[in-house]
């Protein structure tokens, strides 16, 4: 009875989607926010990636709250997962593949998620893509050696706690100088130079680092939760 | 064909995966898949997103080296979808953590079963027997989606 | 440049900084949140008379609208981030457990109250929401029982699948118009909303943001959170966060969806809301679940109230949501000590007189006596509800009567416990001075406005005026009109 319901409800959305989509109008899709931006980015933020421009100046708060949601989501998952008792199971070791993967790998992501980061305002990537770049690079090795302490969760709390902070500052010094919270401010440069689009870059490293520890932080709470009997 | 071009295809992907989403969410019990059925339902969320200025042949919103292309896509709908992913991420999190304590605790993640115990340990805490089913608030379980999930803890 | 971003942006800042603080001194850490906010409050409450004159957009990162975010500041919205700044300074979390998480997520809750009240970008509000809601999973589970992660799940679980349908509706309307400027929406609106992918855009939306307003077929959350939740948490929740998801819908119906069809549906789900949250109040066996369902009732009347046409509606909804919003925190925090079993409440009225009183007082307001505000606010209701001469406006209007009734019926059974001869078996606790205090001073905050009614309605009145202003919204925001294809 209770999947006939079900089934009968799902059948009733699927044709008021249908019904729906046959009232979208397809027409206008060219005049709209993003391609006056796509006029103006370039010179109002200089930054190449237009992407960026969007989510770092045109929507930077929107930024702000999504990482803050990321904290959020990291503190209550360390809240509700606790500590571990001592002597609970741990899972067993990993093999020796996976092991020497992981010790050759963690350079080589690093450099890759901090490349991500710092080219974030002219090519595809940024601060998102390559934080969680640089998080994998520290949960391969839990991965390999469960019950390993690499990172210490007080410094990973300190380093989340003040990347978020970067953020938060960098837009109240555009207030100190008289601007709306959150303006790009120093030099635009060259467009397509790396030292280039302002605070842009170095609000994306403030993400970068922040996603990256969060995610880090959050990985170890999930490895580290008690195994289920 | 007429009717099936590429907008259209995606279209129906979008909508397909939020159908696909609500069906877990509303069919099962199981409260791993309900949660994988939400994780559904947003990509599919996530991907009309970015149908909604989707043009076919334009390039990414970025410029290399001054060549300015004829048409870029709209960045707006990608930065939406990036904060939307993220922020999907977050909460996928947390609900895992979540269904790792509830499992702990009640040694179950059946949704039918996760509610009894829940309305058991609500009303121990009070001191006051469980309410009888026919004295359970059913009169909030009127509406199709809503009575399924209730459905699926009452009965 | 104004310095009202502050009042979102500060308590972030302290929230983020919160636990390397109190590695240098818990003591600073303990009192820096409080202090925040104070800080906070006081900056909005310097801006408020500013507002009574003309409404405020502040552009974030300085780029023109309809290109960055605008944060647009009437009366309306700053009075509801008010009310969640104040309100979580009187309502501050206080467990032994997770102090330091439980500081960090109220401060981040009055931040993003604050920014969702006075958003002015939908994709925004819809960020907004979400750490609204990802902050309360935490207060709620911040009570460590397994009832609290179990109730947090399956609100998580309502709250995931709404949050994914206002997205798809935020998707359609983006589509048809174009931008997620309130100001520029409500431009286009009357040409691209006022169609059926409009009226589904509202009715996602409508489902995603009720999840938090208790709406009728999404809020079977309501009784087990507030069952599970620590008391100043229920309180925050039903008192202040239900209210701002209720200001987002009130926001949408204003500027942006114009489709009569929606207030239609408003109504409908207002008048079975009332219907279920009443009829199960009156069958719960404690008064944790009482409150709850209640709450889902009255929530049930402000959206009767938003489906009256016009500014009468408006006025009513607020009228009825600033009295909902001083009463319903004070009886939580007055349950506190009151939880479990209304029979075993027997005689709780020796231990705390001015407990027993003030919660007399109370139940006369909701159930809406003369001269308590709680009448008033339910008159404005009713009598543009009848003066509209519809027959599903008429019955909307008995609905209301008939559930004043039944909250007298199911209030006055407590309130006989309370003052029964015999008490109990087991002895009452008294409440925490703090709790008392608080919910003294928000009863006092009533007593006083049934001094001060008319001035008091003329003030209303006039931020209900200016919120269902649309040509001032645009005006002030002044959004630049689209071209077709900048780069094309």
């Amino acid at each position: 009875m209770r999947r006939f319901t079900a089934a009968l409800f799902l059948l009733g959305l699927g044709v008021m989607i249908a019904a729906i989509y046959q009232h979208i109008d397809f027409s206008n899709t060219a005049v709209n926010a993003g391609q006056a931006i796509n006029a103006v980015a370039a010179e109002e933020t200089g930054a190449a990636n237009f992407v960026t421009s969007v989510v770092l100046a045109y929507r930077g708060i929107d930024t702000l709250l999504e990482l803050t949601i990321l904290f959020t989501a990291a503190m209550i998952g360390g809240m509700v997962l606790g500590r571990r008792r001592v002597d609970a199971p741990r899972d067993p070791d990993a093999g020796f593949i996976l092991r020497t993967g992981a010790d050759l790998l963690f350079p080589l992501l690093l450099v890759v998620g901090l490349y991500i980061i710092l080219h974030g305002h002219l090519t595809p990537g940024g601060g998102f893509q390559g934080g969680v770049i640089l998080a994998a690079a520290f949960f391969l090795p839990l991965l390999a050696r469960p019950g390993i302490t690499l990172i210490d969760q007080r410094v990973v709390s300190l380093v989340e706690g003040l990347a978020g902070a970067t953020f938060i500052i960098i837009g109240l010094l555009a207030m100190f100088d008289g601007k709306e919270f959150l303006t790009p401010l120093l030099d635009k440069g060259e467009l397509g130079a790396l030292i280039s689009a302002g605070t842009l870059p170095i609000l994306y490293l403030a993400v970068g680092i922040k996603v990256g520890s969060e995610l880090a932080g959050l990985l170890a709470h999930l490895a580290e939760a008690e195994a289920l009997d | 064909m007429d009717i099936l071009d590429n907008n259209t295809i995606l279209y129906i992907a979008a909508f397909g995966l939020m159908l696909i989403g609500i069906s877990g969410i509303v069919i099962s019990n199981h409260l791993m898949r309900i949660i994988f059925g939400i994780a559904l339902l947003e990509a599919g969320a996530n991907l009309l997103l970015l149908l909604s200025t989707y043009h076919e042949g334009a390039s990414a919103p970025i410029i290399v080296a001054d060549n300015i292309p004829t048409m870029m896509a709209d960045p707006v709908p990608q930065a939406l979808v990036l904060t939307a992913i993220v922020i999907g991420v977050g909460i996928l999190a947390l609900a895992l953590s979540l269904a790792i304590r509830v499992q702990r605790a009640y040694g179950t993640l059946d949704m039918r079963e996760v509610r009894l115990k829940l309305e058991q340990e609500i009303s121990d805490e009070a001191g006051i027997d469980m309410p009888s089913s026919s004295e359970k608030p059913d009169d909030i379980a009127k509406v199709p989606l809503n009575s399924v999930v209730q459905q699926e803890s009452g009965s | 440049m104004s310095l009202l971003v502050l009042m979102i942006v500060l308590p972030l800042l302290t929230a983020f900084l919160l636990s390397s603080i109190d590695r240098l001194s818990t003591f600073a850490a303990r009192v820096m949140g409080p202090l925040v906010l104070l800080a906070t409050a006081a900056i909005g409450l310097s801006v408020w008379p500013q507002l009574g004159d003309a409404p405020l957009a502040v552009q974030w990162g300085g780029f023109q609208a309809p290109l960055g975010i605008t944060l647009y500041a009437d009366q309306f919205g700053l009075l509801f981030a008010l009310a969640m700044t104040i309100g979580t300074l009187l309502l501050w979390p206080r467990s032994t457990e997770n102090q330091l998480r439980s500081s960090s997520l109220a401060l981040l809750l009055a931040g993003t109250g604050s920014g969702l009240a006075l958003s002015g970008d939908l994709f925004n509000i819809y960020v907004f929401y979400e750490l609204m809601t990802v902050v309360s999973y935490g207060l709620i589970a911040s009570r460590g029982t397994s009832g609290s992660f179990a109730s947090t799940l399956r609100y998580l679980v309502i709250s995931g699948f709404g949050a994914a349908l206002a997205l798809a509706g935020i998707a359609l309307v983006y589509q048809a118009t174009g931008t997620l400027n309130l100001a520029q929406l409500a431009q286009l609106a009357p040409e691209k909303l006022n169609n059926l992918q409009g009226f589904a855009a509202f009715v996602l939306m409508l489902v995603g943001f009720g999840v938090k307003a208790e709406l009728f077929p999404v809020n079977m959350w309501v009784p087990e959170v507030y069952a599970t939740a620590s008391s100043r948490v229920s309180a925050l929740l039903a008192g202040v966060v239900s209210k701002l998801a209720l200001l987002i819908i009130m926001r949408l119906l204003i500027l942006v969806f114009h489709q009569p069809e929606a207030l239609t549906v408003l109504l409908v789900l207002g008048i079975l809301g009332v219907v279920s949250g009443e009829l199960a109040a009156w069958r719960a066996r404690d008064l944790n679940r009482m409150l709850a369902f209640s709450s889902i009732g009255q929530l049930g009347v402000m959206f009767i109230a938003l489906s009256i046409p016009g500014n009468a509606g408006i006025f009513a909804a607020l009228a009825v949501m600033v009295h909902h919003l001083f009463l319903k925190p004070s009886m939580f925090l007055l349950a506190e000590r009151w939880g479990g079993s209304i029979k075993g409440l027997a005689g709780a009225a020796k231990t705390s007189p001015l407990g027993a009183a003030l919660f007399v007082l109370l139940s006369l307001s909701l159930i809406g006596v003369p001269p308590l505000p709680g009448f008033w606010a339910k008159l404005l209701v009713i009598m543009p509800l009848l003066a509209l001469d519809q027959p599903l406006y008429y019955f909307a209007a008995f609905v209301i009567l008939a559930a004043a009734s039944l909250e007298a019926n199911y209030l006055f059974r407590v309130v006989m416990k309370l003052y029964e001869k015999e008490p109990a078996a087991t002895p009452h606790n008294a409440h925490a001075t703090l709790d008392l205090a608080t919910a003294v001073f928000l009863g006092a905050g009533l007593v006083a406005a049934v001094f001060m009614l008319i001035p008091l309605a003329d003030r209303l009145d006039g931020i209900a005026a200016q919120a269902s202003d649309v040509s001032t919204y645009i005006q002030t925001v002044a959004p630049q009109p689209l071209q077709s294809g900048g780069v094309q």
